[in-house]
């Protein structure tokens, strides 16, 4: 089910479930249309190489993700701040899963306040942080 | 009653939650406790007045903090401005000892904090600086915890006869309640639960998926 | 002797000055791979055809500043490593516009982490059009995890 409107937002709402892309493939085309073609980011032995346990989901690529979970959960939204904090690596070819859910509503300006996190399979989480989104009213 | 003892708001560098949103979440997702306490870092918030929500919404709000040592960090409850003139709260370069020494002091109790966890947890530091003295309850659950760091706490807490308590050491608001501490009677406010925890008769529990 | 950094120093000397302003176009091809490789299906982020074909909210994150740190700044011990990202936009951003991103320190802080004292650098990049309208902004946070005391 998709969002159209503020009023139909509830508090503690869970958005639908979004399983980021995070093959080498995807990666290495974000990478490319981003201008971070780095090793670090596209090469598993090269980041190795550089002390980390692989090639790394760049950190803008987990805001993408978690914008784009929003836009699936509310097409009208427009987002107007996603702010993420990076506890953990996020690993390429690894699985991860993203989640969001409602935790401030402003019925008056459309305004909705989204938790969003990537967890790994273990459920630990790597990357915390809220969006701040606009509704139709 | 069971109390979140570990958590952080807006207020906090790393922080991203309203206080009030925490409240909403407890009652929205029927979270199993019955309210938390604010263990802002490196700072104790003299500010801010949380009585009203806490009545609006039925839930025990408490303050304290979360300061740097050298054995990692360490939640202090019951903070008074006594207390908070005897040591500087701010700093990340503080000694247990003198932490531990305050707080006895003061009326307060300090807790080493996730001391699973490697540089910032209490167990990566015992084998440089030694089994300190004066620690009596640890943190065993942590909401915040990888891999087996709350295995580690709880190892290091059975062998040193620690006491444990949990909390989530929440950032945003729908990771409240992830790890709480059960006490037997009902708490109200700071001095309460100093009481309660210098009484040891409590008990760390977690509600995360799969461990509940 | 100990190898920390002088953080009220750096503080003092670098905070809230531009130290780096660069230009852009976006092009309309790498936005639409950028959002495809995201997740999103929209096509207003996907399909450059679309009327109002714009870049996803997050994009102002991936502008890359001319310097990472302002002229003069200190030499920091080890690998800077992104500790968080924050990305507010304003009015969207379209391909083909120039767009200016003016850089400057926002903050420096400390901590200590689970590798020992962290310094984290915030940098924010203020992104606006032709017409010098603001579209977003993009805060890098950089943490510096500091050679432990000898």
């Amino acid at each position: 089910m998709t969002i159209s409107k503020i009023s139909e937002v509830e508090f503690g709402e869970t958005l639908p479930a979004f399983q980021p892309d995070t093959t080498m493939p995807n990666v290495r085309r974000f990478a490319k249309a981003a201008g971070w073609e780095g090793g670090r980011f596209t090469d598993h032995d090269h980041a190795r190489k550089e002390g980390l346990p692989g090639a790394l989901v760049p950190g803008i690529m987990s805001q993408g993700f978690l914008s784009a979970m929003i836009h699936h959960w509310a097409p009208a939204a427009q987002i107007k701040n996603v702010d993420t904090v990076f506890r953990a690596p996020v690993i390429v070819d690894q699985v991860y899963s993203i989640s969001g859910v409602v935790t401030d509503i402003d019925l008056d300006s459309g305004r909705v306040e989204i938790d969003l996190t990537v967890t790994n399979e273990a459920n630990e989480t790597r990357v915390f942080g809220t969006a701040k989104v606009l509704l139709p009213i | 009653m069971i109390l979140d003892l570990h958590a952080h708001s807006i207020k906090s560098d790393d922080g991203r939650a309203k206080v009030q949103n925490y409240c909403q979440w407890i009652k929205a997702r029927s979270i199993p406790i019955d309210g938390f306490v604010l263990t802002e870092h490196r700072q104790f918030d003299n500010e801010s007045d949380y009585s009203d929500l806490a009545a609006e919404f039925g839930v025990t709000i408490l303050k304290a903090s979360e300061v740097e040592t050298e054995y990692g960090h360490v939640l202090v409850f019951g903070v008074t401005p006594a207390l908070q003139a005897s040591f500087d709260f701010g700093s990340i370069n503080l000694a247990l000892k003198d932490v531990i020494k305050a707080c006895n002091a003061h009326g307060a109790v300090a807790a080493p904090c996730h001391p699973g966890r490697k540089r910032v947890g209490m167990s990566a530091h015992l084998e440089e600086y030694g089994v300190p003295q004066g620690v009596r309850i640890v943190e065993v659950f942590n909401g915040g915890s990888r891999d087996n760091e709350d295995e580690v706490a709880q190892r290091m807490a059975t062998d040193l006869g620690y006491l444990g308590i949990g909390g989530s050491d929440a950032h945003i608001v729908s990771h409240i309640g992830r790890c709480a501490t059960r006490f037997p009677g009902s708490i109200h406010n700071e001095a309460e639960l100093v009481a309660a925890l210098k009484a040891e008769q409590f008990e760390a529990v977690t509600f995360r998926e799969g461990e509940a | 002797m100990s190898q920390e950094l002088d953080i009220e120093a750096m503080k003092s000397q670098f905070l809230n000055e531009v130290f780096d302003v660069q230009h852009f176009v976006a092009d309309a091809k790498a936005l639409a791979d950028y959002a495809a490789a995201c997740g999103e299906t929209a096509p207003q982020f996907t399909d450059p055809s679309h009327p109002d074909f714009q870049a996803p909210p997050t994009f102002a994150s991936s502008f890359h500043a001319g310097r990472r740190m302002p002229e003069n700044f200190p030499t920091l011990p080890g690998l800077g490593m992104d500790a968080g990202k924050a990305v507010q936009s304003i009015k969207p951003i379209r391909p083909g516009v120039t767009l200016t991103g003016k850089s400057h320190m926002h903050d420096i802080y400390t901590k200590t982490g689970r590798s020992g004292r962290m310094v984290f650098f915030v940098i924010r990049m203020e992104i606006f059009d032709e017409s010098d309208t603001q579209l977003a902004s993009a805060d890098t946070s950089v943490v510096i995890r500091e050679r432990p005391s000898t």
